[in-house]
């Protein structure tokens, strides 16, 4: 916010200006409800909604597969961009121009109408050989492990320009259940980090408009609330009018926000679910964006998912939230993958053709599964906000039939992952295969030339692990 | 300028095809000519994308209809192996599988011969084969090609060959190879089910003897073929010397009917080829040198990996028209290349760029050489595309200098 300017909004609006709930109950936040995030230069968000956990360069890619999409709306509303680079990295040097002002759309050639959200670690994340330190974050780059201060991410913030950044929080490292002590300092560190961060951007990026750059989310970390109450103490009364929303680590928190006036704030969830049930839980919480890495796995293990909310009436058992598109069953089948869809995959193809795929290891397998999973993932949230458009009551009636209707876990795929290579995984020392060698030298010798073998001997990057 | 010669009579038609030649250079042997298959027209000169599993690697159908693609290959052994013939026959071809509406060419499974020599016996009645998936036994007879390319429909389907790596030494098996082609190509066209919708192309083989490969051309030629392919090439002989099996081939070959050479595809060799009197080429590099992270430019090939182009934010090449490098503002994406340099070999959205670029260029490259063709300039087309291509003259290649020189255009002056 510019100081001293006469025509400048209350500071506190910033987040108004971003986010408007559309619900005519407001309360305090900790419920279902409807909103719209509307950033500077976007396509609004309506909410709830969900963002995939993309790198960079897969940004480019979701959004390569959803052009050919005949149905423009088929697309992600916002994409969380989890990559700090090094600062010397040329992402930091793009001129953008005119529209392509922004370096992470300008880089990734990204469409201009959907907003990236920044934040500093990957989803799954990637665990760095050792933990933050009070002063350093220990981060996972596109050139290896790095521990950089926050300065460094403020600076980095400053000059990427993403339409929300999550401001540095000091996450769980290897334990999930860390002692209290240790809970305590991770809070510490959070809050000494997050107005660090704060201040840095202060001096450079809300400068010259009315409308700041970027809009800050602060973290709110897997930590009891009891411990973490002192930060969030701090963030309702000292450092509310500088955030636009928050980011929740842990969905559980939720309920305990309502003694704070964090209400009007959007609320994005990094706790991963692991089903559409968590989604819907995340929902009830009053979370308005989830975060959905399982699109991807889900794509990964080869299967297409099936469910829709509202659930269908007349469903007889329990509904597979999937099908696993590698059974010998679908080799022939002319049918989409899932009847009355109305994606790219689904429009134009059917399940011979990416079974087909998938056992021939082709590239497109992945991707139409990718293209159908994300249009299924949007018509759910489709659903969301149209049973949430209709009651708070029949909203929960809903979530109450879906569980009953759908199996609650994930149907998992019994085929090949495609190849792991890239960013967003760290391979480990002596890390098995996860795929089985394919081919087999007949003459027992070391010539692997047959033609069909795509042999990439230039080409670095071991194959590993999947992400979890 | 000379005028272009117009023929009086340019149309060859058989039940699955027609062939109209529009133009020939003045100078070179080169043509240009339209074709129309059972899933549309396409323009000669052409490169034809190898989807090698009934997918261009990476890309939708739709992405690769965008490169301005109107025929790409299938290949009939790998498409016998996955996802099989029953699969093939129930679902109803190749066209339907993959939702591409435009044509396919197969390849008869042949080439397997050379690549996976190691694994092959051949005898007069097919090739044997152990399968490299889970080592069983497979045979491969000109029938049993022919009845897979019936089930994948191809529009065009090649004859079961015998090949040799041109480079073998063994005359004597070199002239059985050439002569079992022929016998095997009577036994293409007994077995072939769908002559109305299918077009049958036989294979010249003979290996880097010229008199035998004339020996060959005349055998086919007589069983009337709609297509001519010249074959067992690009299998590691020197440029020379297939630069003089194709100017030999297509000295004795007709002139109505479409030539195809087989398995070429580095831009130089296009060029010449053409100037020899070919028509059509296949060849996986464009695509395979895209997953390398490689751009094909007209001035070259660029190694996007290179440090150099971190910080380069141009497009992977000025002034080209595919959908990667054209501005957002004319409904391009508008990649750098130091966005393809940061996740080339990592990512696989790099690989698809550069296949949908690389493929691009190689069709675009015939494009502008069939309308230098049509306007008979194409020796004018010959020398800007090895200007581009060489900055010095010296460095032109020693065999695409000579063989140009044979078609009349002096590369150096």
């Amino acid at each position: 916010m510019t100081q001293g300017d006469g025509s400048c909004e209350n500071p506190d609006m910033a987040s108004r200006r971003i986010f408007k709930i559309l619900s005519a109950a407001v309360g305090d936040g900790t419920s279902a409800r409807l909103g719209q995030l509307a950033l500077p230069g976007r396509k609004v968000v309506e909410t709830p909604n969900f963002t995939s956990a993309y790198r960079p360069e897969l940004d480019l890619y979701g959004a390569r597969r959803l052009q050919v999409s005949p149905n423009p709306r088929a697309r992600p509303s916002t994409d969380t961009d989890v990559v700090i680079e090094k600062p010397n990295s040329a992402i930091y040097e793009i001129e953008g121009e005119g529209e392509d002002s922004r370096p992470l759309h300008a880089f990734s050639a990204f469409p201009q109408e959907i907003p990236i959200i920044l934040a500093a670690r990957r989803c799954p994340a990637v665990t760095a050989p050792s933990g933050n330190t009070s002063k350093l974050l220990a981060i996972f780059t596109s050139t290896g492990f790095r521990n950089i201060s926050i300065a460094e991410y403020a600076e980095a913030a400053r000059k990427l320009k993403a339409d929300v950044v999550v401001g540095p929080a000091d996450l769980l490292h290897s334990s999930q259940a860390p002692a209290a002590k240790k809970q305590l300092r991770m809070t510490e560190r959070t809050e000494d980090w997050l107005d660090q961060f704060l201040g840095q951007l202060k001096a450079g990026i809300r400068t010259d408009s009315n409308v700041p750059e970027s809009f800050i989310f602060a973290p709110l970390i897997p930590v009891e609330w009891k411990i973490q109450w002192t930060y969030l103490r701090h963030l309702a009364e000292e450092v509310l009018d500088d955030i636009s929303g928050l980011a929740v680590y842990d969905a559980s928190l939720m309920p305990e926000l309502s003694a704070f006036k964090f209400g009007h704030l959007p609320k994005l969830s990094l706790d991963t679910p692991q089903n559409p049930q968590d989604i819907l839980r995340q929902i009830s919480l009053g979370i308005d964006i989830c975060l959905v890495p399982f699109v991807n796995s889900v794509s990964d293990a080869g299967v297409a998912l099936t469910f829709g909310f509202p659930a269908p009436k007349a469903a007889a058992g329990i509904q597979p939230l999937g099908t696993n598109m590698w059974s010998s069953e679908h080799k022939t089948s002319l049918a989409p993958l899932v009847e009355s869809c109305t994606c790219y995959a689904c429009q134009k193809h059917h399940r011979a053709f990416v079974n087909h795929l998938l056992n021939a290891k082709e590239m497109l397998g992945w991707t139409l599964l990718q293209i159908h999973n994300h249009h299924v993932l949007t018509e759910f949230f489709k659903g969301i906000r149209g049973a949430l458009a209709q009651g708070p009551g029949e909203f929960e009636a809903m979530v109450q039939e879906f569980a009953t209707v759908y199996d609650s876990e994930l149907p998992a795929g019994t085929g090949e992952r495609p190849r792991a290579r890239g960013y967003h995984f760290k391979s480990e020392h002596h890390q098995d295969k996860y795929n089985p060698r394919t081919w087999q030298d007949l003459n027992n010798n070391s010539n692997p030339g047959t033609e069909g073998t795509e042999k990439p001997h230039e080409v670095a990057g071991p194959d590993g692990q999947p992400p979890a | 300028m000379q005028a272009v010669k117009k023929m009086a009579s340019n149309v060859y038609t058989s039940p699955a095809l027609t062939f109209e030649l529009l133009a020939r250079c003045s100078t070179t042997r080169a043509r240009a000519s339209n074709l129309i298959l059972p899933h549309g027209p396409v323009q000669l000169p052409m490169f034809m994308p190898v989807a090698t599993q009934a997918s261009l690697k990476g890309l939708t159908p739709e992405q690769l209809e965008e490169t301005n693609c109107q025929l790409c290959l299938n290949n009939t052994y790998h498409l016998g192996l996955k996802p099989g013939q029953e699969v093939l026959d129930t679902i109803g071809g190749a066209h339907k599988l993959q939702g591409w509406n435009r044509n396919i060419l197969t390849d008869s499974g042949g080439f397997q011969m050379v690549s996976l020599l190691k694994l092959a016996t051949i005898t007069e009645e097919g090739v044997r084969f152990l399968s490299p998936h889970d080592g069983s036994p497979m045979l491969l007879t000109p029938e049993h090609s022919m009845s897979l390319q019936n089930s994948i429909g191809s529009d065009i389907m090649m004859q079961l060959d015998d090949v040799l790596v041109t480079t073998s030494p063994d005359h004597e098996r070199m002239r059985l190879a050439m002569e079992r082609s022929v016998r095997w190509l009577d036994r293409c066209i007994a077995a072939h089910a769908n002559p109305d919708r299918q077009n049958l192309f036989c294979i010249i083989q003979g290996g880097l003897d010229l008199e035998m490969r004339r020996e060959c051309c005349r055998e086919m030629v007589a069983r009337d073929t709609p297509g001519i392919a010249i074959g067992g090439l690009s299998g590691g002989e020197a440029k020379e010397e297939f630069c003089k099996v194709v100017e030999a081939c297509t000295a004795l070959l007709p002139d109505l009917r479409p030539r195809y050479v087989m398995g070429i595809g580095f831009p130089e060799d296009l060029v010449v080829s053409v100037a020899l009197g070919a028509d059509m080429f296949d060849c996986v590099w464009p695509t395979r040198t895209a997953r390398f992270g490689a751009a094909i430019t007209r001035h070259g090939v660029y190694n996007m990996r290179n440090a150099k182009y971190a910080r380069d934010f141009g497009t992977i090449e000025e002034g080209c028209g595919c959908k990667c490098c054209r501005p957002k503002s004319e409904g391009g994406l508008g990649v750098t290349r130091a966005f393809i340099h940061h996740n080339a070999s990592k990512e696989t959205v790099s690989a698809h760029l550069l296949t949908i670029h690389n493929v691009w260029y190689q069709l675009n490259l015939m494009r502008e050489v069939r309308e230098s063709i049509l306007a008979d300039r194409f020796p004018e087309y010959i020398k800007e595309f090895f200007g581009n291509l060489y900055a010095d003259p010296k460095d032109y290649p020693s065999w695409a200098v000579e063989a140009l020189q044979r078609v009349n255009v002096d590369l150096r002056a």
